[in-house]
């Protein structure tokens, strides 16, 4: 999956169950959206569905970091890249 | 400080209706809102029991994302009646947020729907290898989800009492409530108690032989509080809030006032958890007449507890007996919403302020030949065009838990 299939992804999860409007990449999450702490939570849960594994603790952690909608692209790209570029998303 | 306590606002979505016509006009009709049981795909096959006191109609919600996110079903039916109350009452944004408003508002066991979904994820994913439980799924799903959610959609900063305790919840909420008003720890409380659709409440109560099963055919008919042909208690769904104020101060601004909450007793029977009390019972009763300074003839109309178990209705009848002898009217208003939990004694104080507002008391549903054992009462079998002056609201709950709320008709010169 192409950073640009994923971000259609991510874009399409935060509309539909965020109920984001117009969000675009540099969009900061909270200031914009009222996204909160307890969203990421949740969003990460919904990273887990999509990739079909657990995230460990030091990666939830690490998404803390996010602010914005390229923020969670990067992320994510780091955690495919840690654990050798070979994660498929689930169907 | 002993300051007065009022009621100036109410709502309710009851298995008969949301908001006060609708279950002015069920009260005044005899109409149930007792349904067959849903299938909920889980537990119904394996209960006897296949009525429930059913919200079968839509709700317009309009709540945004920001506040459905932490809100089970069982929140739901608690904002929108906060909402209308608080809608309703005109207090300022300003008191809202003060500290001086408070919220005293509970439920049986927070969200079972919501806990079910927790265990189905939980079983279901054990095999995928990850853990999707939601972040949020225990703020939907823990007991004082209802109060809140509530403090969270409305910005308030006062006290919160979140009681659980069964069929008590929502009276024990009022009549704490009414305690810190009246004690001076806060001005203004939102209290009352909500209670979603759920088989496992039917389920337990199914299997301590406490359900009603004879009319599974014909669900209007039951539940039968007082009648010779009862069969059990029925479960039911609904939320309820009512506005409680300080006197003077909801006087002062004009506030509408619907009622004063003159008295409340609350306490235990110190023993079984499950089987009623006459002792217990009977001295709540008196407790509450004490707490209002009234005798017992100055009250006019008993809203009785009445669920129609059989030893329930007999325990309750003597201790009002005792009490009270035959001299005010006795209604069972379970009978038109089945036992709607831990929404139960706000549901049935509204039902009691609409009747007060309209004049009328409405009888037993159901109440077709009266059990003896029941029969030194002055029951209420059919529509009484009647001023009530003062009316007591009992409830009493698994654990031993009872209450009485006593409120007094405010309307006009009354207060």
């Amino acid at each position: 999956m192409t950073r640009d299939e994923l971000q259609e992804k991510i874009l399409t999860i935060l509309v539909q169950d965020f109920e984001f409007k117009n969000p675009k990449p540099d969009d900061n999450l909270r200031d914009d959206h009222g996204f909160d702490s307890i969203d990421a939570i949740e969003l990460l849960s919904k990273i887990e569905a999509i990739f079909g594994f657990s995230l460990t603790r030091d990666e939830k952690e690490k998404a803390m970091e996010i602010r914005t909608i390229n923020d969670i692209l990067d992320y994510l790209d780091t955690i495919r890249q840690g654990r050798g570029n070979s994660v498929t998303p689930a169907s | 400080m002993k300051r007065r306590v009022v009621i100036t606002s109410c709502s309710a979505i009851t298995p008969i209706g949301y908001g006060k016509q609708a279950i002015t006009d069920s009260l005044l009709h005899g109409k149930s809102g007792v349904k067959p049981l849903r299938d909920d795909g889980l537990l119904t096959d394996r209960i006897h029991s296949r009525v429930f006191g059913t919200v079968d109609y839509p709700i317009a919600y309009d709540f945004t994302r920001s506040q459905r996110k932490t809100m089970g079903p069982v929140a739901y039916y608690a904002c929108q009646v906060a909402k209308d109350v608080l809608s309703a009452s005109g207090l300022s944004a300003e008191f809202i947020s003060s500290g001086r408003l408070g919220v005293a508002f509970g439920s049986t066991h927070g969200s079972p729907t919501v806990q079910r979904d927790i265990y189905r994820t939980f079983f279901q994913k054990m095999e995928e290898g990850f853990s999707s439980i939601g972040a949020v799924d225990y703020l939907r799903s823990m007991v004082h989800t209802t109060a809140v959610n509530i403090t969270r959609m409305f910005g308030i900063t006062g006290r919160v009492i979140a009681s659980s305790t069964a069929c008590t919840t929502s009276s024990q909420a009022i009549g704490f409530g009414y305690e810190m008003i009246k004690f001076g720890m806060q001005d203004a409380m939102i209290c009352g108690g909500a209670d979603e659709y759920d088989t496992t409440t039917v389920a337990v109560f199914d299997n301590l032989l406490a359900c009603s099963v004879a009319y599974n055919d014909r669900p209007e008919l039951t539940p039968r509080p007082f009648d010779r042909k009862r069969d059990g208690l029925v479960v039911g769904e609904g939320g309820g809030a009512v506005l409680l104020e300080e006197y003077e101060a909801a006087k002062k601004r004009g506030a509408p006032i619907l009622a004063e909450v003159i008295g409340f007793s609350c306490n235990n029977n110190g023993g079984d958890l499950i089987l009623p009390n006459l002792d217990g019972i009977t001295a709540t009763l008196r407790l509450a007449l004490a707490d209002a300074g009234i005798s017992a003839d100055e009250v006019d109309s008993i809203s009785a507890h009445a669920t129609a178990t059989k030893m329930g209705d007999i325990i309750e009848s003597q201790a009002i007996e005792a009490v009270y002898g035959d001299k005010p009217y006795v209604t069972g208003l379970k009978s038109y919403t089945g036992h709607t939990m831990g929404t139960c004694g706000v549901i049935e104080l509204i039902m009691n302020l609409y009747m007060m507002e309209a004049g009328f008391i409405a009888p037993t549903l159901n109440l077709e030949e009266v059990d003896p054992r029941c029969g030194n009462l002055r029951h209420t079998p059919e529509v009484l065009e009647m001023k009530i002056g003062i009316a007591a609201v009992q409830n009493f709950a698994f654990g031993g838990v009872n209450t009485c709320l006593l409120v007094k008709n405010c309307r006009g010169d009354l207060c």
